[in-house]
């Protein structure tokens, strides 16, 4: 009994005192990641006080597979189209040129580690690779709306800025999806034909339609999102939606979070509720990234000493793919007013879809070195949200501001969920 | 309403199209479970607002959505996927206790305290006598009294009693803060109902130990359940002074994620409970409470958290509730069950106005609080579940019994609460 409550003491103080030193980080350097929350869950899980033990972590794939689902969901929400429709091309053609520039460095240099260095085959390469290279790319959109927020200045980068963290996320997604659909893992029933690669890939799309247009159905033309009561009521109809398609993505072994990508894509296309949704998703989205963060410290372990490596390494990598891409797009691609040789240091926030795609990883394909994955994840989330803000701000002093403005009109960030 | 039902069993449909494309597995959670677990949610939010529609309380729309998903029913949502969401049940209870505790006002509690226990004593006594005679009167009709000597007659027909004396905080919170009444017969029921859980758990100690000491068991046998069950109470109150502890010391000095922190807390005294024996309903009671009425800190911010994410906890837990009710059980015994619930109902409303009026209770209260004491849930079902593993062949029969008396207050005692708060006029929000 006494060593049980000396555990919840040890979880609960080192807890308090991780947030107060955090706090202090929070004060000094902009710091706005979550460290501490990785930290309880180390602390909370088997490998420290064992208050919840492995099998009890596992109980917890409900939780988990929620809010992965509701990051996917909420990146769905961010591309509505009628939005998208009003933003020059210039803009949509440097977002994805950063995207797919950033993307394809860091696969290049990690499928190099993975197969070259750490002698593993090309099919198991490349499914590590994506992964890596999908949370390598990835920069998140909440942080870089956040920043562009508390900027004050108008300058025409910044809804490039904008743009280009949802593309990157898009095609961090997306990439993850596909490379879960096409290595898919998992035996059909007995006598059934087992899908090719392209079916399955077809199907993870078929599941995130088919539960967009009858999540658009279920929610209806009226919702009560104006009370605490409407939004309790949506939020309950919300989870299940987005268990519902989790579940049926984590059955046939593929990605929750691409599936509700695809669900949110339609939710926040079609309807009246999209405002509602919206909203709900992005007041909740720091809980849910949070609770990641813990799951994701609970169920960490270092994994095999001679794969470490990868994870130091992969963080090098994608602070030279970030800088690559955007040196690609803020050189070569942007038209001469939008040019910005640094744009990169504006995108180096990670955020939750980066830990939910590591998390999401650790589910599907426990066979093919989770822990690794995982490890590198948080390490370089953690990593890059210490500077993320920092950078950030230096980036923009370089800039020539057009005009200081007392809070950002933004082309995404605030118009795709005004009412 | 009728494209909500459609969507739900295109759902289903999907659910079964599905099925081919993966051979099945095991694992500590069940793929399927997940899929399983959210058309649960979605069903039980659908039949709640249908129930909503109806003039009845949401909780019986839960339940019955849970039910007719359930293994009892259709089996869509078979046993074995409540046995994987088991901790989200444990974290609805956690919460739904945290949250109930925190409601538990000292000042309310000095005001009313005369009524309380009032209430408490009379009720418990009322119900507990009637309950025995009843079943002595009928023991040739009660499959597992029926046979019994007269010792062993006399101490389990009691332990019988004592197990339906429970009522349900669950139930009770989950209509308050469905209808946000909060008037006096709001307070007097919430404060009769949290006390009454902690004196149920000596009242059935004594006579679990009487009824197994009469059956033959060793003295060291009754001794051990008695030292459990205390251990279990205590054990309770120490964890859930130093949980709030820890809250008081987090509103305190971080105030910041509430949400993430909640859940934290119990999940981290949901594993604690569980390692240690305790009850977690109850430490978590306790936590709310003392960090409401004992810390040094303003408790507003954790309740407001925990009111915003009442709904989807009452949710998962009722509409799990409504799985696992066992309607074979009333199918087989109904007459039976129907006779027992309806004596206790009777002795509720009996005991609890006796109570009330001595305690000098308002005359709504007086005429109403009955209505809130009729509902049993989870402690109830956790009572009968120690009888039937600690008392081999005759627990299992009281078991039976007790739980199809529980599926029936289940159902008919929201509905009569929720009666009995219109009647006093305190419905806030219909």
């Amino acid at each position: 009994m006494q060593t049980t409550l000396a555990a919840l003491a040890v979880v609960a103080v080192g807890y308090i005192l991780a947030y107060l030193l955090f706090d202090r980080l929070r004060d000094r350097y902009g710091y706005v990641g979550g460290a501490e929350y990785v930290l309880i869950g180390v602390l909370l899980g088997p490998r420290v006080t064992g208050l919840l033990g492995a099998g009890q972590v596992q109980d917890l794939t409900p939780i988990v597979s929620l809010a992965v689902g509701w990051l996917g969901m909420l990146l769905g929400t961010y591309f509505r189209l009628p939005t998208l429709a009003l933003l020059p091309p210039e803009h949509v053609r440097t977002a994805f040129a950063e995207a797919v520039a950033t993307f394809s460095a860091a696969l290049a240099a990690l499928l190099a580690l993975f197969h070259l260095v750490a002698g593993q085959p090309w099919s198991e390469a490349v499914v590590q690779a994506v992964t890596l290279a999908a949370v390598a790319t990835l920069s998140s959109p909440a942080a870089v709306d956040a920043f562009v927020d508390r900027a004050r200045v108008r300058a025409p980068i910044l809804p490039v800025l904008q743009l280009t963290a949802r593309i990157d996320a898009l095609v961090a997604v997306v990439a993850f999806g596909l490379v879960l659909a096409v290595f898919h893992q998992g035996e059909a029933a007995p006598g059934v034909r087992p899908p090719t690669a392209t079916e399955w890939a077809v199907i993870n799309v078929a599941v995130g339609v088919a539960s967009g247009v009858l999540f658009h159905l279920f929610l209806g033309p009226r919702t009560t999102g104006d009370d605490a009561e409407g939004t309790s009521r949506l939020f309950v109809a919300l989870a299940g939606a987005i268990v519902v398609a989790s579940g049926a993505s984590y059955y046939l072994n593929l990605s929750p979070i691409y599936t509700n990508l695809v669900l949110g894509f339609i939710l926040a296309n079609s309807g009246s509720s999209h405002r509602d949704v919206s909203r709900l998703l992005l007041a909740t989205e720091r809980p849910v990234y949070l609770a990641l963060l813990i799951f994701a410290g609970a169920a960490w372990s270092p994994g095999s000493a001679d794969l470490l490596f990868i994870a130091p390494l992969f963080v090098i990598v994608r602070l030279a793919a970030r800088f690559f891409g955007g040196r690609v797009a803020g050189l070569h691609v942007a038209p001469p007013e939008l040019r910005a040789p640094m744009f990169a240091r504006g995108l180096l926030a990670q955020g939750g879809i980066g830990v939910a795609i590591a998390v999401n990883y650790t589910q599907v394909r426990p066979d093919l070195n989770p822990r690794l994955i995982l490890t590198a994840t948080i390490l370089s989330v953690l990593l890059f949200e210490i500077v993320a803000s920092r950078e950030a701000s230096a980036m923009l002093e370089r800039l020539e501001p057009v005009e200081r403005a007392p809070r950002q009109q933004t082309e995404l960030g605030s118009a795709a969920h005004s009412p | 309403m009728i494209r909500r039902l459609v969507v739900l069993a295109l759902l289903i449909g999907g659910a079964v199209l599905l099925e081919p494309l993966r051979a099945p597995t095991e694992g500590v959670i069940a793929p399927r479970s997940l899929f399983l677990f959210g058309i649960l949610l979605l069903t039980a939010d659908t039949f709640g607002a249908l129930a909503h529609d109806l003039g009845l309380p949401r909780l019986v729309g839960y339940l019955v959505a849970g039910l007719a998903l359930g293994p009892t029913v259709t089996g869509i949502v078979p046993a074995g996927v409540l046995e994987d969401l088991g901790m989200m049940k444990r974290l609805a209870v956690g919460l739904i206790g945290l949250l109930a505790g925190a409601e538990l006002r000292m000042a309310d509690l000095r005001q009313r305290h005369r009524a309380i226990l009032w209430i408490v004593a009379l009720q418990g006594a009322t119900v507990l006598l009637a309950v025995w005679g009843a079943a002595l009167l009928a023991r040739q009709w009660i499959p597992f009294l029926d046979g019994l000597a007269p010792v062993p007659l006399l101490f389990v027909s009691l332990l019988f009693a004592a197990t339906l004396t429970v009522n349900s905080p669950m139930v009770t919170l989950a209509i308050l803060t469905e209808t946000k009444a909060g008037g006096p017969l709001a307070r007097t029921t919430l404060g009769v109902v949290l006390v009454a859980d902690v004196a149920v758990i000596l009242l059935f100690t004594a006579a679990f130990s009487l009824a197994q000491a009469s059956l033959g068991g060793s003295a060291a046998g009754a001794s051990d359940i008695l030292v459990h069950l205390l251990r279990e109470v205590l054990g309770a109150m120490l964890g859930g002074i130093l949980v709030g502890g820890v809250l008081s010391l987090y509103l305190r000095f971080v105030k910041r994620e509430l949400v993430v922190f909640a859940v934290v807390v119990v999940f981290a005294t949901a594993a604690a409970a569980q390692a240690l024996g305790f009850e977690l309903l109850l430490s978590l009671l306790v936590a709310g409470f003392f960090v409401e009425n004992v810390a040094p800190v303003r408790a507003e911010p954790l309740v407001e958290t925990l009111h915003r994410m009442a709904v989807p906890v009452f949710v998962i837990f009722f509409a799990m509730a409504g799985a696992e009710l066992h309607l074979e059980t009333f199918a087989a015994l109904w007459p039976l069950v129907v006779a027992v619930a309806l004596v206790r109902m009777a002795a509720v409303m009996v005991g609890s106005r006796a109570g009330a009026r001595l305690g000098g209770a308002e005359p709504v209260v007086v005429r109403q609080v009955w209505t809130g004491l009729v509902s049993q849930a989870g402690v109830a079902l956790g009572l009968a579940t120690i009888v039937a593993d600690r008392l081999p062949v005759l627990g299992a029969g009281m078991q039976v019994l007790i739980v199809g008396v529980i599926a029936f207050n289940e159902s008919v005692g929201p509905v009569l609460f929720r009666h009995g708060l219109d009647r006093a006029g305190e419905i806030i929000t219909r």
